[in-house]
């Protein structure tokens, strides 16, 4: 059902974005706006998430920085969810994603993603030490609580076909998991691990029993038509630029996020090149 | 008591002495269900500050810390039902009379607008006003951005105007045909009839509906942080993300849900007294 809302939907904003394509470069809209608007997540710490004052904080807001201050623009954020960024980006209310958004070949035929990627992750699941699961086909038929418009879901709904129980955002899942609502929570593995490193003694009895699996390149996302334009090739720079200097694996440590051994390997890559 | 109860409208001891009984019957069990939700209130949050850590931040602190975000955020979302309500009033009276005119295309055009969006779901209305409206008009060479939150309140203001329309239509009808033959009987034209005999008589009976409409308009704002607009809603969502802490989960939309609360239930209080003045006696 969802799926189908989806194509209604993409089929409306083509027929929109038909009449507002406009053949202007879009470094050179940037910079005659003054702003450059970018769409990130406030609902998925610590990559996107909110401070009491309202400001949006992360570790992609950082990158999004970057890419202001690089453009010599001001930066405007706009928060996206995965059901709208591609369609924000293509109506052009966005120019850029910058929103946890994993690199998939069919999402590839509506954005353009710039690489190198600047992440990966891989898929997992948070569950009780009770549930007592060994391997990824033991969640067949099972409840496991889920998040609107993770790139993982089908792929994990279809291969060992648990019963799906998917909620808009990471704290209702997490609450539904804690509510006994279902079995297991899937979600990026690095994240279940540092929920389950936070400390908080409500996890104490929970665990990431199953061995990571789809590792997963999150992409920058561009419009279609910027992908091979000067804007889409800045980006690539600067995505080559973040590895090569650190910054990325600066940034993973920062926000407390366990270090990634793709980071590491694309670090070395690009320094030896 | 708790900083919980500071966000009810007044405290409960104040609401008899303030609005006397004689004026408002029923003011005694108005107040019995605000010392409900205030106890309760009190209740949960002993609870959750009992449970709470000693090293971390009680979840009272922490609803503190983000409270100002989330009310500037329930701000907006009442600006939003306030834009909406005017706009879909407007554009309702005006549908409202002609759906009871008597120009046979005028109103049946005008019934099938009223029944196509009052039968709609608010969340798919508000689907096609987001995702069908441009972000931005070209008016000349002028670019005028056409920002997330008014194509909101246009969605909003869809299904307000159908519902105030059929008010409208069951308004007017609602007057006694005598009413229109005496008046036409003394030579007053249709016009004048509707203008200075049957809407004045009427709009006091669409007040009630009407402010029925606008708190459940209100409460339904909420609709809008799904389709990605920064409103109250999903503000309470940000925090406990940033906080990360399950035990907030409950208490920081109940936080949410005493601010509408503080908000509407005097507004159907008054909805209710409106109707007891305007009933038809006999």
């Amino acid at each position: 059902m969802k799926f189908g809302i989806r194509l209604v939907l993409g089929a409306l904003i083509a027929v929109v974005g038909t009449f507002g394509a406009a053949a202007q470069d879009t470094i050179a809209k940037i910079k005659q706006r003054g702003t450059i608007v970018v769409g990130v997540k406030n609902d998925y710490k610590p990559w996107g998430f909110l401070d009491p004052s309202g400001k949006i904080v992360g570790m992609e807001i950082e990158l999004a920085e970057d890419v202001a201050k690089k453009l010599g623009v001001k930066l405007e954020m706009i928060p996206v969810i995965a059901a709208n960024r591609m369609e924000f980006l293509n109506q052009g209310r966005i120019d850029l994603v910058i929103a946890t958004m994993g690199d998939t070949a069919e999402r590839r035929k509506v954005v353009g993603m710039v690489e190198p990627n600047y992440y990966a992750g891989a898929t997992n699941v948070l569950a009780p030490k009770s549930a007592n699961l060994k391997k990824w086909e033991d969640l067949k038929g099972r409840k496991v609580c889920a998040v609107q418009g993770a790139y993982y879901n089908r792929r994990v709904g279809q291969l060992y076909q648990p019963d799906l129980v998917v909620f808009p955002a990471v704290p209702d899942a997490l609450n539904a998991l804690q509510g006994g609502n279902c079995i297991a929570f899937l979600f990026d593995d690095t994240l279940i691990g540092s929920t389950l490193a936070g400390g908080d003694p409500k996890w104490a009895n929970y665990e990431m029993p199953l061995a990571s699996e789809d590792p997963q390149l999150w992409a920058i996302g561009v419009r279609l038509t910027d992908l091979d334009a000067p804007f889409g090739k800045l980006m690539k720079e600067m995505s080559v630029d973040w590895h090569k200097s650190g910054r990325l694996l600066a940034l993973e440590k920062k926000w407390g996020i366990k270090t990634s051994p793709y980071l590491e390997e694309a670090n070395k890559k690009h320094r030896g090149s | 008591m708790s900083a919980l109860a500071v966000l009810l409208p007044r405290q409960p001891a104040a609401v008899g002495s303030e609005w006397g009984a004689a004026r408002m019957p029923s003011a005694l069990r108005s107040r019995k269900t605000i010392a409900a939700l205030a106890i309760l209130g009190a209740v949960w949050t002993a609870a959750a500050w009992a449970a709470a850590p000693v090293d971390r931040p009680s979840v009272l602190a922490l609803a503190v810390k983000w409270a100002p975000l989330i009310f500037g955020g329930f701000l907006f979302n009442l600006l939003v039902s306030v834009a909406a309500m005017a706009l879909g009033t407007a554009a309702g009276v005006l549908l409202g009379l002609a759906q009871i005119s008597l120009l046979r295309p005028v109103q049946a055009a005008s019934w099938a607008v009223t029944q196509f969006f009052r039968n709609a779901p608010w969340l798919v209305l508000l689907f096609f006003a987001m995702f069908l409206l441009p972000f931005e008009w070209r008016i000349g060479g002028v670019t005028v951005p056409f920002p997330a939150w008014l194509k909101a309140m246009l969605g909003l203001a869809l299904p307000v105007l159908a519902n105030v329309s059929e008010i409208v239509r069951g308004g007017v009808l609602s007057i006694p045909l005598g009413q229109w033959e005496s008046a036409e009987s003394l030579a007053f034209s249709r016009r004048q009839i509707l203008w200075r005999i049957i809407l004045p008589q009427a709009v006091k009976r669409m007040i009630p509906p009407w402010m029925n409409l606008y708190a459940i308009l209100t409460m339904a704002t909420t609709l809008i942080s799904v389709v990605g607009i920064q409103d109250a809603m999903t503000l309470t969502r940000g925090a406990l993300v940033a906080e990360a802490r399950t035990d907030l989960y409950l208490p920081l939309y109940f936080m949410l849900l005493l601010m509408f609360f503080a908000y509407c239930y005097p507004i159907a209080r008054y909805t209710q007294v409106l109707e007891r003045r305007f009933a038809v006696r006999g």
